[in-house]
């Protein structure tokens, strides 16, 4: 049907809600990134003088570390996070309607609806110092309160929205995977391993990296997770930004992280919906 | 010998599967059990024996109380403004055409790619500059700003789903465009309209990442709360919370199998947060 003037009208009205609660506030991040700061405002003042100096204090080498630990723990969190949902997926994708199958998809998406706070806390408390991190810890070697053990924290809070979320859209497309053709397979000769890597990997492949693109850009942009369990030791880019505002109080910096931290986020997003060939619209689906 | 492989394997990868269960559900289980723990302090797991303590403790902490009746007036509204928005957007969406409608829907689906953290920041800025103090109006809007997309997509995606012979089908049989459209497509896009609200609902519940930046010090909900006392005194009140916000996502979740049923809802994409 083409738009009558009251459908218009509606639209027109999103759109201004759009505009005002996300792309203006974004371009006045982008515009605040740019101005001088000084000290005890909020947001720069309207006349402050342009500069780049929020931009290159960013390439400091304390600056560029947290960038790293974001993207090397969301890399580690979300690769395991796709290795471990997938055999979970397969399980639940070839079985036939019944409770069990029921019950493990209700409990996937339960957990997918779970506050970010209870599983933090939760992990904390098992995974903590008044939980098992001695026990745990001795297992790796290394004490409790090292990088590493604290690293090994956040990688478990990321995981436990990581799997459930990756093992959902695996079912989905697992299932779309016809079973014939591993059984075929089989018929043929070949291990049940070597036809799973044969067969279902392969055709599950786009599953496979839209669970991934999905997990590492939640993952890179967590934040309640570092916050709580990194313990202040180790700080993600979402962090930085919030430190930004309650501890420094300087907007200017702070609206500089969150342009780069936005620009490679859609960059991600942009480049594995590309690998994908779904468009991100799909992909992020 | 391939059948031995076979087999060893098989018992790895199921063993792996129930050790990453388990690691799903053992913290959870680890914060129940612990939110009935008699002891004063914060002990080892497991406590001797039982209590109601930190639930008395929780539910007579003024802070807490306050900040859970916020947060629960601020997702029904959130949840009803979202609605509104969002399906008078899907429906519109899906009924015309015209020239840019594909930039459009992503454009009203993108606050779904935008870092929560960076949505806070930004708003903080925007209300900051023009004024706006009030804690209310700061918390509605950014809460809306990130459920909208979500009543959006599931509205869309169950309004796909509605054939149009039907719609014709009831023009044909002499409806005006206007009963046909409250008559059938209305009810039939009510399972999306219900999942968005539920998504609505429990994002709004839960976020901390933009309350944070839009909250002060007297005005705050339930989670800014919880995230503060776990970076200052890290007590079982806490766990108490938790057990209740574990028991609100499962009548959630029982909501939508009733309303819904949960494997319509995989079918639609519950993919994302």
């Amino acid at each position: 049907m083409k738009l009558t003037r009251g459908a218009a009208l509606v639209l027109g009205l999103v759109v201004a809600v759009y505009g005002a609660l996300m792309l203006y506030p974004l371009l006045r991040v982008f515009e605040d990134s740019f101005r001088e700061f000084i000290p005890g405002r909020i947001g720069s003042a309207a006349n402050a003088p342009l500069t780049l100096a929020n931009y290159t204090d960013l390439l400091h080498a304390s600056y560029v570390s947290y960038f790293w630990d974001t993207f090397r723990i969301g890399l580690i969190a979300s690769v395991l996070g796709v290795l471990l949902a997938f055999p979970i997926a397969h399980f639940v994708a070839r079985r036939r309607s019944d409770w069990l199958r029921r019950a493990t998809v209700g409990f996937l998406i339960t957990l997918m609806f779970l506050s970010v706070l209870v599983r933090v806390y939760a992990i904390e408390l098992s995974f903590g110092p008044a939980g098992f991190a001695r026990e745990i810890a001795r297992l790796f070697g290394v004490a409790s309160a090292s990088r590493f053990y604290i690293e090994f924290m956040i990688v478990l809070g990321l995981l436990h929205y990581a799997v459930p979320m990756s093992a959902l859209v695996l079912i989905g497309t697992i299932q779309n995977v016809n079973p014939r053709l591993v059984e075929a397979a089989q018929a043929l000769g070949s291990a049940r391993w070597k036809s799973h890597l044969a067969v279902t990997l392969p055709l599950s492949a786009r599953g496979l990296l839209s669970a991934f693109l999905v997990s590492f850009t939640l993952s890179i942009s967590a934040f309640i997770v570092p916050m709580v369990l990194g313990r202040g030791k180790i700080m993600f880019v979402s962090n930085l930004i919030y430190t930004r505002f309650s501890e420094l109080a300087n907007f200017p910096s702070g609206s500089a992280v969150a342009v780069v931290m936005l620009g490679i986020s859609l960059l991600v997003i942009y480049a594995v919906s590309r690998l994908t060939s779904g468009g991100w619209e799909r992909a992020v689906r | 010998m391939k059948r031995l492989a076979d087999n060893v394997l098989g018992l790895m990868v199921g063993c792996l599967s129930i050790a990453t269960i388990a690691f799903l559900v053992a913290p959870l289980l680890i914060a129940t059990v612990m939110s009935f723990d008699s002891r004063e302090f914060l002990g080892a797991f497991p406590p001797p024996s039982l209590s109601l303590q930190w639930y008395v403790g929780f539910f007579s902490d003024a802070s807490y109380l306050k900040g859970l009746q916020v947060s629960l007036i601020l997702a029904l509204a959130a949840t009803a403004l979202s609605c509104l928005v969002g399906v008078a957007a899907a429906f519109t969406l899906d009924r015309y055409s015209f020239p840019g409608k594909e930039t459009l829907s992503a454009f009203f689906l993108s606050p779904l790619v935008v870092p929560h953290v960076i949505i806070g920041f930004s708003l903080l800025l925007f209300f900051s500059t023009i004024g706006v103090f009030d804690g209310w109006v700061r918390l509605i809007g950014g809460h809306l700003i990130i459920t909208v997309p979500y009543v959006i997509r599931t509205t869309l995606a169950s309004l796909v789903g509605i054939r149009k012979s039907l719609t014709e089908a009831a023009l044909i049989l002499g409806a005006t465009e206007r009963r046909a459209f409250w008559k059938v497509t209305v009810p039939l896009a009510k399972t999306g309209i219900a999942t968005g609200a539920v998504f609505a609902f429990a994002y709004s519940m839960d976020d901390v990442s933009v309350s944070l930046f839009l909250t002060g010090p007297d005005f705050y909900t339930l989670p800014v709360a919880m995230t503060a006392a776990m970076r200052s005194a890290f007590d079982l009140r806490i766990a108490a919370a938790a057990v209740c916000l574990i028991v609100l996502t499962i009548a959630l979740i029982w909501f939508l199998d009733r309303v819904v049923g949960l494997d319509k809802v995989i079918g639609q994409g519950v993919y994302h947060k």
